[in-house]
C-alpha cells in the first residue's frame, strides 16, 4: 500500500512539472509573459509601448558583466519619464561572430509579441538590403522625418541615402559607419630606419613589410617577425571586403558593386582584382605576411599585433579608426610591449598610400550600420512608431539618454563627482586619474578595473546629432584618431542585394575565400582562380548582375 | 518438435483491462516518462514535415520532392556524403586498429605502475574539448614563426620551406586521422583491456609449457579473445559513420574542402552561414542523412546478429 501510494505522489510530481513546463512555454508564446514585447493603447487612444524587446551585437559596449543592467535602469528611468509612462527595456545581446545568423534563425521562426522577438535591432548595411523588401521591417521615413532630432542633425545625408527609389527608409543609422586605417609600430619604424612620412606608395610600404620582416626590428638577433597580419587576405563575407589589407586591394572590389555609370558589375572577375592577388601572392611568396592570416579572426589577428611575444609578431595592421586606437594602444600598454631601445610602443597612423588615393580617394567608409523596427505587419503604425518614439528618437535626444548610449550609466561607466583612481597601480604602466567635482569624466571599466572606459554603443564623434549637454570623453587619441580618419576616407560602395544573391551568397563567399587563398598562397594562379570562379559560378554571377541592374533601372 | 510444441503448457493471459488495473501503479509511474519521451525526442520530429517545404522568413510553402531533386543536384552535396563515408570509416578502421595494438601492447607490460602512467598518459587528451585540440595542432603546425613543428623541421635542417598541414588536400586527412588517434585511441582501449583482463591466465600458462614465445602468445590466444570484442565495436561505431562533425567543423578551412566537407559541416554551413537560409533545403540534407544512418543502423543489427547473436536495437 506505501508503496502505491508513493509511487502515486511520484507519479503526480513529475507530471505537475511536465505540465507546468508545458505551461510556461505556451503562456510565453502568447505573449503575456514577462519577456514578450507589448503595449496597450492608452484611454486617448494612442498605443503605449510598456516593454520594449531589442536584440544588439557586439557594439553594445555596457554588457551583461560590465553595467548593463545599470544602463538598463537608467534607460527605463529616463524614457519613462519622457514617455509620461513606465517601459521596460529587455536586451537580448547575441554573439558577434554569428550575429547574422542568429538574428535570421530568431525572425524566422517568431513573431511580433513572441517572447524574443525583438521590436528593433541592429542590423550591418548588408543585413539591411537583404531584409528590406522581405516585409518584415518597418518602412520608418515619416517617423524619421518628423523626428525630435531633426533639428540637430549634423549629417542628415547618411540617413537620407539609405532610402529606397520610391522614398521608404527601413533602418536609422545613428551614426556614420567608420572604417579602418593602417596602424604602424613606431619603435619597429625607427628600428629599421624609415619614417612613416617617407611611405607614400606601394613600393615603399612593400619595402617598409620587408625591413619588417628581415632586418630585426624587435632587436631580438634572429628572424621571425613579419611584415603585416590581418584578418583573412580579403574578408569576403564583410563589407567593404578590402578594408583591412588596403595597400594590397588599392583600387579592387572583389564583390558585387555600381559603377560610376550606373551599372554593376561582379568585381571579382575584373583585372583590380587579378592584380590584387598577384600583389598579395608576391608579399605571400616573400614571407611579409604572416601566413596566420589566413585562418585568423580580428581577435587573432589584433592579439598577435600586441602580443607580449614581439619575436613572432608583426609591425603593420590595419584596423577601425578611433576609439581602436586607443584600444590597441593600451594593449600594448598593458602588454608591457617596448621598442627596442626600451620605450613603450606606440602607434603611427599610415596615410593612404597613392594607389589608393588614385582609386578610392582613401581609406573606404563603410556603409553605417543601422537600427530596424520590425513590422507586425496588422496595418497599423501605431507600435511601430511607439517603438521608434522610445528608442530612436530618444537616442538622439542630445541629452540623458543619447549619453547612456554613448558613454553608459552615469556613475558606472562615466561620472560628474570628484574622484580618484589609478590604472596598473604598482606597475611600470601605472596612471593616476583626479577629477573635480561636476568635471565630466570616464571612470575605470566595470569588468577591467585597469582600463579606463571608452564608450558605449555610440561614438561621440561618429554621431549623426552631437551631444548638446557638453559632456566630451576628452581623449587625445581617440580624437586625433577620429580625426585622421575622417580626413582621409571616402564612402564605400553600396551593399548589393538580390534574390539569386541571398540565396547563393554562402556558396559565392566560399567559393571566393578558397580560390582566393589558393591564389594567395600560390597554390593556382590568378588568372586560374578568376577563371575557375568564372567556371562555377559564372551563370550566377551573370543572374545576380543582371537581377541588379533591373533594380537600377526600375528605380 | 511440433509434438512439443503443442503439448507446452498453454498460458492464459489477463484481460488486458485487468493487467492494467493490476499493474497499475507502475503504469502510472511510466506515464510521466512516456509523456516526456512523445515531447522531448517525438513532437520535434514532426518538423520533418519541412523537409517539403520551401522555408525562408515568413515565406513557407509546400513544394514537394523539390528539396530533394535540387540536393540530389548538387555536385557539392554528393562530394560531402563521399567524405563522410570515407573519413569516418577509415578514421573507425584506423583507430580501432591501433586501439587493439595500443591494449595489447599495455596488457603485455610487466611493470604496473609504468602500465598505469602509460594509460594515464593516453586517456588524458579524451578529454580535452575539440576546440581545443583544433587550437593546439593549429598552433603547433602554423606555418607562421609561431609553428612549432615546422620551425622545429626547419631548424634540424629537414625541410627548408615550412608545409603546410592543414591547407593541403594531399595532407589533411592524414593530419586529421592523426589528430583523431592522439585523441580518442586511448580512450578506445578501454573495452580491448578489459576483456584483456578476462582471458583466462591458465591459456597463457599452457602456452608457457608449449614454449610458446610471447609473439605465438598474442597471435594464437589474445588475438583470437580480442575478435569478438573488436567485431562489436566495429559494428557499434559504423552506424554511427554518418554522424561526425565536430572534429572535422573544428580542423577544416576553405582551401580542403573537397577532402574534408562533410554532410553535416555541409548542413551547416547551408544553415548558419547563409544570409537568409532555406530551413526546407537542409532539413531535407539532415533528413536523407537520417535515412541513410538508419539503413546503417539495421545493416549493423542484422550483422550483429549473425555473428554475436543477439541485435544492438
Amino acid at each position: 500500500m506505501k508503496r502505491k501510494v508513493l509511487s502515486i505522489i511520484l507519479s503526480s510530481v513529475m507530471a505537475a512539472g511536465l505540465l507546468a513546463g508545458c505551461g510556461s512555454s505556451s503562456s510565453a508564446d502568447g505573449g503575456s509573459a514577462a519577456g514578450a514585447s507589448g503595449g496597450t493603447v492608452a484611454e486617448d487612444g494612442t498605443y503605449e509601448l510598456t516593454t520594449l524587446n531589442i536584440i544588439v551585437d557586439g557594439t553594445v559596449t555596457a554588457t551583461v558583466d560590465a553595467g548593463q543592467a545599470e544602463f538598463v535602469a537608467q534607460w527605463e528611468k529616463a524614457v519613462s519619464e519622457k514617455l509620461g509612462h513606465d517601459i521596460k527595456l529587455n536586451i537580448t545581446q547575441l554573439d558577434h561572430s554569428d550575429y547574422s545568423g542568429t538574428v535570421s534563425r530568431t525572425l524566422t521562426t517568431g513573431k511580433p509579441g513572441d517572447s524574443g522577438y525583438p521590436d528593433a535591432l541592429i542590423m550591418s548595411a548588408t543585413m539591411l538590403r537583404q531584409y528590406q523588401n522581405t516585409g518584415l521591417l518597418w518602412d520608418l521615413s515619416k517617423a524619421y522625418d518628423n523626428a525630435e532630432f531633426q533639428s540637430r542633425l549634423t549629417l542628415p545625408n547618411v540617413n537620407l541615402n539609405m532610402r529606397t527609389s520610391d522614398g521608404k527608409q527601413y533602418g536609422f543609422a545613428p551614426t556614420y559607419g567608420n572604417g579602418c586605417v593602417t596602424y604602424i609600430k613606431q619603435g619597429w619604424l625607427d628600428a629599421v630606419g624609415k619614417k612613416v612620412e617617407d611611405i607614400k606608395t606601394f613600393d615603399d610600404y612593400y619595402a617598409l613589410l620587408k625591413a619588417f620582416t628581415e632586418n630585426d626590428p624587435d632587436g631580438n638577433g634572429s628572424a621571425g617577425t613579419y611584415g603585416v597580419i590581418a584578418a583573412g587576405f580579403g574578408k569576403q563575407d564583410e563589407a567593404p571586403y578590402i578594408n583591412y589589407m588596403p595597400e594590397f586591394w588599392q583600387g579592387a572590389y572583389p564583390s558585387f558593386y555600381q559603377k560610376e555609370d550606373g551599372t554593376w558589375v561582379d568585381g571579382f572577375t575584373e583585372q583590380a582584382t587579378i592584380d590584387a592577388l598577384a600583389r598579395l601572392n608576391q608579399a605571400y611568396k616573400d614571407g611579409l605576411i604572416d601566413p596566420d592570416t589566413e585562418e585568423a579572426g580580428t581577435k587573432q589577428a589584433r592579439e598577435k599585433f600586441f602580443s607580449n611575444d614581439q619575436t613572432t609578431s608583426e609591425g603593420v595592421f590595419t584596423y577601425w579608426a578611433g576609439t581602436w586606437l586607443r584600444t590597441l594602444t593600451d594593449n600594448l600598454t598593458k602588454n608591457e610591449v617596448k621598442t627596442p631601445s626600451g620605450d613603450p610602443e606606440s602607434l603611427v597612423q599610415l596615410p593612404p598610400i597613392k594607389e589608393i588615393k588614385d582609386t578610392w580617394g582613401g581609406y573606404l567608409n563603410r556603409e553605417a550600420p543601422v537600427w530596424v523596427i520590425t513590422d507586425d505587419g496588422d496595418g497599423s503604425d501605431a507600435r511601430e512608431q511607439a517603438i521608434f518614439d522610445a528608442l530612436f528618437d530618444t537616442m538622439l535626444d542630445g541629452d540623458v539618454v543619447q549619453t547612456l548610449w554613448t558613454y553608459g550609466a552615469e556613475d558606472v561607466h562615466w561620472s560628474t563627482k570628484a574622484e580618484e583612481f589609478v590604472l596598473n597601480p604598482g606597475t611600470d604602466t601605472e596612471k593616476a586619474y583626479s577629477y573635480a567635482d561636476g568635471e565630466f569624466h570616464l571612470k575605470q571599466s566595470p569588468n577591467d578595473p585597469n582600463s579606463l572606459w571608452k564608450k558605449n554603443h555610440l561614438d561621440a564623434v561618429l554621431v549623426i546629432a552631437p551631444l548638446t549637454n557638453g559632456y566630451v570623453a576628452d581623449d587625445e587619441l581617440i580624437t586625433e584618431g577620429n580625426t585622421f580618419f575622417t580626413e582621409n576616407c571616402v564612402d564605400a560602395p553600396a551593399a548589393a542585394s538580390c534574390d539569386t544573391l541571398s540565396e547563393a551568397e554562402a556558396d559565392i563567399v566560399n567559393l571566393r575565400t578558397q580560390l582566393m587563398n589558393q591564389a594567395v598562397v600560390g597554390e593556382i594562379t590568378p588568372e586560374e582562380a578568376i577563371q575557375q570562379y568564372k567556371d562555377q559560378m559564372g551563370s550566377t554571377s551573370d543572374t545576380i548582375v543582371e537581377e541588379l541592374n533591373a533594380q537600377s533601372a526600375a528605380e | 518438435m511440433s509434438k512439443k510444441e503443442t503439448t507446452a503448457p498453454v498460458v492464459h493471459k489477463k484481460p488486458l483491462g485487468l493487467r492494467l488495473h493490476e499493474y497499475r501503479g507502475f503504469y502510472l509511474m511510466f506515464l510521466p516518462v512516456f509523456i516526456f519521451v512523445l515531447i522531448i525526442y517525438y513532437w520535434p520530429m514532426l518538423g520533418v514535415r519541412y523537409s517539403f517545404y520551401s522555408y525562408k522568413l515568413r515565406d513557407i510553402h509546400f513544394i514537394g520532392l523539390g528539396n530533394f531533386v535540387k540536393l540530389f543536384g548538387e555536385k557539392e552535396f554528393w562530394s560531402s556524403f563521399k567524405n563522410t563515408l570515407v573519413i569516418s570509416i577509415v578514421k573507425l578502421l584506423l583507430n580501432t586498429f591501433v586501439a587493439v595494438l595500443i591494449a595489447i601492447f599495455l596488457n603485455e607490460m610487466r611493470s604496473l605502475l609504468a602500465k598505469k602512467f602509460v594509460q594515464t598518459v593516453i586517456y588524458l587528451p579524451h578529454f580535452m574539448s575539440y576546440a581545443v585540440v583544433a587550437a593546439i595542432f593549429t598552433l603547433f603546425l602554423s606555418t607562421s614563426s609561431t609553428g612549432f613543428v615546422n620551425e622545429t623541421l626547419k631548424s634540424m635542417g629537414i625541410i627548408k620551406e615550412s608545409i603546410d598541414f592543414l591547407h593541403s588536400k594531399t595532407l589533411w586527412r592524414p593530419i586529421f586521422y592523426l589528430i583523431n588517434l592522439w585523441k580518442e585511441t586511448g580512450w578506445g582501449t578501454v573495452i580491448f583491456f578489459a576483456t584483456l583482463s578476462g582471458i583466462n591466465t591458465e591459456l597463457y600458462e599452457a602456452g608457457d609449457i608449449d614454449g610458446a614465445t610471447r609473439l605465438q602468445k598474442i597471435r594464437y590466444i589474445t588475438l583470437p579473445a580480442l575478435s569478438n570484442t573488436i567485431i562489436v565495436v566495429l559494428i557499434l561505431n559504423l552506424a554511427k559513420v554518418l554522424n561526425i562533425f565536430e572534429p572535422v567543423f573544428v580542423l577544416y578551412n576553405s582551401r580542403v574542402l573537397e577532402v574534408s566537407d562533410v554532410i553535416s559541416t555541409y548542413i551547416y554551413r547551408k544553415t548558419f552561414l547563409t544570409a537568409i537560409p532555406d530551413y526546407g533545403y537542409t532539413t531535407a540534407v539532415g533528413l536523407f542523412k537520417s535515412l541513410v544512418g538508419c539503413i546503417l543502423m539495421i545493416g549493423s543489427d542484422i550483422a550483429s546478429k549473425k555473428i554475436r547473436g543477439r541485435g544492438i536495437i
